[in-house]
């Protein structure tokens, strides 16, 4: 099989090197290997005992494992894919597009997601949607009800819920 | 086909004498593949974080439900995944060492390092159908859920074993389907890399790439597998660390 644009043999052996340069180049993959695995264990003990420390997936414990994983992510996407060897502007072509599309999704989520939460948006909101929203809230696949929700329908009557469900068939 | 390039005139280097980024096709091309993959995953994974903080009262935490370590009945959360991703994490390294193997044009440092990644993505994909197993079949004694009745047409209440896309018996039953979507979506590319390693892997053997001259296609399989445990490495953070 011949591609007209594979006809440039220059740019697939551009990163050839000899057996001497490669002693070096093994050394750092395999030091890039020992930081990653250490980071991976401090996640795994840090997950294991957040619990015992006191911690509950608050601010500090998910930027802690987000920060990580972003150092995780740039070694494998520098060393091992090899992302810092080409060009500039490759690189910018790369993370740009992917990076404006991704903070504007993590934008738009997060603005969305909690426009429900703000108490000045409350009285915007269309009562029937917040009645099924607590309803839902109350009965959706749980069985039990959380006591911080507010239950309080906008007609001032409480949310139906069940206390505790019996194992039997039984009308929700 | 000519290869005399190395005296590009400038005036025509945009109109393909010469590649702008300084790369070849089959590259450059990997990679924009790889940026709009890329892209469905960050979807899913948004996707999950935006319904866990909506219903994070009601969201199980990761390690209460995968606590399974094959041969013990202890409980042990964490350990099992942690395993997985030093799997995907260590033939993510021996995929490395036969790119540069490649470069140097060592064929049979190609071989060894090719055949121990395809060992680690076999077993990364049978880990995974372990962990789909333990999660599927549940605990002995389940746990008290609101199903949806169809016939009925209303909730009740009912002993849960295991989980599936309509019931879980460890939380929402869209935690379940969350999991087995992107764990899913993530092992099938798991899977398709490991059959691509191996075609790369008989053409190595058959000495398709000794006779071309280069192992750019080792590169370029390299960035998927690579791609791989990028995407691994974010599922482990979101769905079994927060």
């Amino acid at each position: 099989m011949d591609f007209s644009h594979d006809n440039y043999p220059q740019y697939e052996t551009m990163y050839q090197h000899t057996n001497e340069e490669g002693k070096g180049k093994r050394k750092e993959l395999w030091r890039v290997f020992w930081i990653m695995l250490v980071i991976t264990l401090v996640e795994l003990f840090v997950g294991f005992n957040a619990t015992k420390w006191g911690l509950t997936g608050g601010g500090l414990l998910k930027w802690g494992f987000i920060i990580l994983t972003l150092a995780k992510a740039g070694f494998i996407v520098i060393k091992f894919m090899h992302l810092g060897h080409e060009t500039k502007f490759f690189k910018y072509t790369i993370l740009l597009p992917y990076g404006i599309f991704i903070a504007y999704l993590i934008f738009i989520v997060l603005v969305e997601g909690t426009y429900c939460s703000y108490p000045e948006n409350k009285p915007k909101l269309n009562p029937i949607f917040m009645d099924q929203k607590i309803q839902n809230n109350a009965n959706h696949g749980r069985s039990y009800i959380n006591k911080n929700l507010n239950l309080k329908m906008s007609d001032g009557t409480e949310a139906v819920a069940k206390e505790k469900p019996a194992a039997t068939h039984e009308e929700h | 086909m000519s290869h005399a390039v190395a005296n590009v005139d400038e005036k025509e280097a945009w109109s393909g004498g010469q590649s702008p980024f300084r790369m070849s096709y089959g590259k450059m091309m990997m990679w924009f593949f790889l940026v709009s993959d890329a892209l469905t995953f960050s979807g899913l994974l948004s996707a999950y974080g935006f319904v866990r903080h909506k219903y994070s009262d009601a969201w199980p935490a990761a390690e209460d439900v995968f606590t399974h370590f094959p041969g013990t009945h202890a409980h042990l959360p964490l350990f099992y995944v942690g395993l997985m991703t030093f799997i995907l994490i260590m033939s993510s390294v021996t995929m490395v060492l036969a790119v540069e193997a490649g470069h140097r044009n060592d064929k049979r440092g190609v071989i060894i390092w090719m055949l121990l990644t395809i060992i680690g993505g076999f077993m990364f994909v049978g880990s995974q159908a372990w962990e789909w197993y333990n999660f599927i079949t549940g605990t002995a004694e389940g746990a008290t859920r609101m199903v949806w009745d169809i016939d009925a047409g209303k909730y009740v209440s009912q002993v849960v074993q295991g989980a599936n896309m309509t019931v879980n018996e460890y939380g929402p039953a869209q935690f379940a389907n969350f999991f087995f979507f992107i764990t899913g979506f993530h092992g099938f590319h798991v899977f398709s890399g490991v059959i691509i390693n191996c075609i790369i892997f008989i053409n190595v053997l058959s000495g398709t790439y000794e006779r071309r001259g280069h192992y750019e296609m080792i590169e370029k399989v390299g960035l998927y597998w690579h791609f791989v445990d990028l995407v691994w490495v974010f599922v482990f953070t979101f769905f079994y660390l927060l």
